[in-house]
């Protein structure tokens, strides 16, 4: 706990909350405006589903380059500084300072998921959507996004860690967002592989294409998806820590 | 004394090369440590190995007695330390670094008071770090190092960077150290002229391999004086002394007798001059520190 303390405090004027809103911003300020062009449409399929599903086709693009960026700002502070033996030589061993620079950067994309999720609440209720706010559904969509996120960041840290030059870790969450935003036009075997591809494989709502309409519909995610996720996760994860432990100042 | 660190038979290998080959350190308490070498000699490896920084290819290191394997976190929380540059937040001001230091070792707010203090940064704290002179921030490192006053305290080339008026002011704070707070220092340079100043131990290595260890007396006593006579026809001088017992070594142009006191050298100049060889010049010669270190590490050309 306190080494994750110290992470947050480590952050001071790094302005990483700023970056979050803004970059969350330009998020939501394109998919509102995609899904009010939408509504305004066909004003009889205005609904909470319609807004989730876009806000995770985007995430698909955004949160993989949000994620690189959050874990960029943790890890670079420690190479630009030369303070990975400063904190070694404090009895602090590296798996502890990897354990919680991840945590601290799994919080910051909690924070900016509950963010994303008062704004989607907030958009609805402005627009006097139907049906109530339906939070089990945000739930599953905050869950979802946060599992998909937690493996991004497992990989992002992995390489920010590793590679002094953060341009290959943001290069990387580029790629991500890439892979993330067009992961739905692969084959299923093919998508699977890519971490950044759960942002909408996870989503509890998807889009169904029936007599050249468009429906959205909720599903229920098959279990196998969220296990896949954490084990590729976890074994990113568990690289990422065991690599950095034996690296050597 | 007791033994504050030790290693045995450490070594650090990378690849076939040898960085650290078979050093045998002795640090006791109390003492200002000098561990003196030529660049790359192997100095940051060794420290970085007794930090835990690097892992060492064989041997091993005590410290406060216990073996540092398998004591890592309780010998750390007790030792202070700065290798190589310092380490710092820039973005972050003097104070704010040296509170994340206060967070790791869980030390009063009147400990970073006073490590600011003794380094003379307090009316700089409120400066970023990124901002700071090299000089500064080789401060900063050391207050960060002292923060929990340790009773060890390890510091690599602790006066890199830093002008005339600082590299004094650090060899002071330094040699205080050990009467004022009760910590045994353990320091590394390329310079003789600073160990020499501020060490009460010392440790030469070169190529990996510690060459001598022991006290700065034992060390300067190799620096015995030589006395030096200089003749006309120093081949046949030679063979002269030596009938009457003095070994001397023909070295510049002059024959080099050790240990020759005031009768003997008279003794010696009537002898030559009685056989027909004048003598030009007889003067005592003191070999410096230096030439002892450059003779030592065989690194006669340059540092």
């Amino acid at each position: 706990m306190k080494a994750i303390l110290l992470e947050f405090y480590k952050l001071r004027r790094k302005r990483v909350f700023l970056m979050i809103v803004l970059f969350l911003l330009v998020e939501i300020s394109w998919a509102f405006l995609s899904v009010s062009m939408a509504m305004s449409r066909n004003p009889d399929k205005a609904g909470w589903e319609g807004i989730v599903v876009t806000i995770a086709s985007m995430n698909g693009l955004f949160l993989p380059i949000l994620s690189a960026v959050v874990v960029s700002r943790i890890s670079d502070m420690e190479h630009t500084g030369n303070t990975w033996k400063l904190l070694m030589a404090a009895s602090l061993p590296r798996s502890r300072i990897y354990a919680a620079k991840y945590a601290c950067a799994c919080l910051l994309m909690l924070l900016a998921m509950i963010l994303l999720s008062i704004a989607i609440a907030t958009f609805g209720l402005a627009n006097g959507f139907a049906q109530p706010l339906p939070l089990s559904l945000l739930l599953r969509f905050v869950s979802g996004t946060m599992l998909a996120n937690m493996a991004v960041i497992a990989l992002q840290q992995w390489i920010s860690s590793a590679v002094k030059n953060q341009a290959f870790g943001l290069g990387l969450g580029m790629v991500g967002g890439f892979i993330g935003m067009t992961a739905d036009l692969f084959p299923e075997a093919v998508r699977r592989i890519f971490v950044w591809s759960y942002y909408t494989g996870l989503s509890c709502v998807t889009y169904k294409y029936e007599n050249g309409t468009m429906e959205f519909v909720t599903r229920s995610v098959e279990p196998a998806l969220p296990l896949a996720v954490v084990l590729m996760g976890g074994a990113v994860y568990l690289i990422g820590s065991i690599h950095m432990s034996r690296k050597e100042e | 004394m007791n033994a504050i660190v030790s290693t045995h038979n450490l070594s650090k290998r990378y690849g076939d090369a040898y960085r650290v080959n078979e050093v045998n350190l002795e640090v006791h308490e109390g003492e200002v440590y000098g561990f003196l070498g030529p660049n790359g000699a192997g100095k940051s490896t060794t420290l970085k190995m007794l930090l835990g920084l690097v892992k060492p290819s064989s041997g091993k290191v005590v410290v406060f007695g216990k073996e540092f394997d398998k004591n890592r976190l309780s010998i750390l929380r007790q030792t202070g330390s700065l290798i190589e540059s310092p380490s710092y937040y820039g973005h972050l001001t003097g104070l704010e670094n040296m509170r994340i230091m206060q967070r790791l070792h869980d030390v009063p707010d009147k400990n970073v008071c006073e490590a600011l203090k003794i380094v003379r940064l307090e009316n700089h704290k409120d400066k970023k770090a990124g901002l700071y002179s090299l000089g500064m921030k080789q401060r900063l490192g050391i207050a960060m190092a002292l923060i929990a006053f340790p009773k060890l305290l390890i510091l690599d080339e602790p006066t890199n960077g830093l002008d005339p008026a600082g590299i004094g002011e650090i060899r002071e704070l330094i040699k205080s150290l050990p009467q004022r707070y009760g910590i045994t220092v353990l320091l590394s340079s390329h310079l003789l002229s600073e160990i020499e100043q501020i060490a009460t131990s010392v440790g030469i290595i070169s190529d990996g391999k510690l060459l001598f260890q022991g006290s700065m007396e034992a060390l300067q006593s190799k620096s015995q004086p030589r006395i030096a006579i200089k003749t006309v026809d120093n081949e046949t001088a030679h063979v002269l002394l030596y009938r009457q017992g003095f070994h001397s070594v023909i070295e510049d142009d002059a024959l080099i007798v050790k240990e020759m006191n005031d009768e003997q050298t008279a003794f010696a100049n009537r002898m030559l001059v009685q056989a027909g060889i004048d003598v030009i010049r007889i003067e005592e010669r003191r070999k410096s520190l230096e030439r002892i270190f450059l003779e030592l590490t065989g690194k006669e050309k340059s540092l």
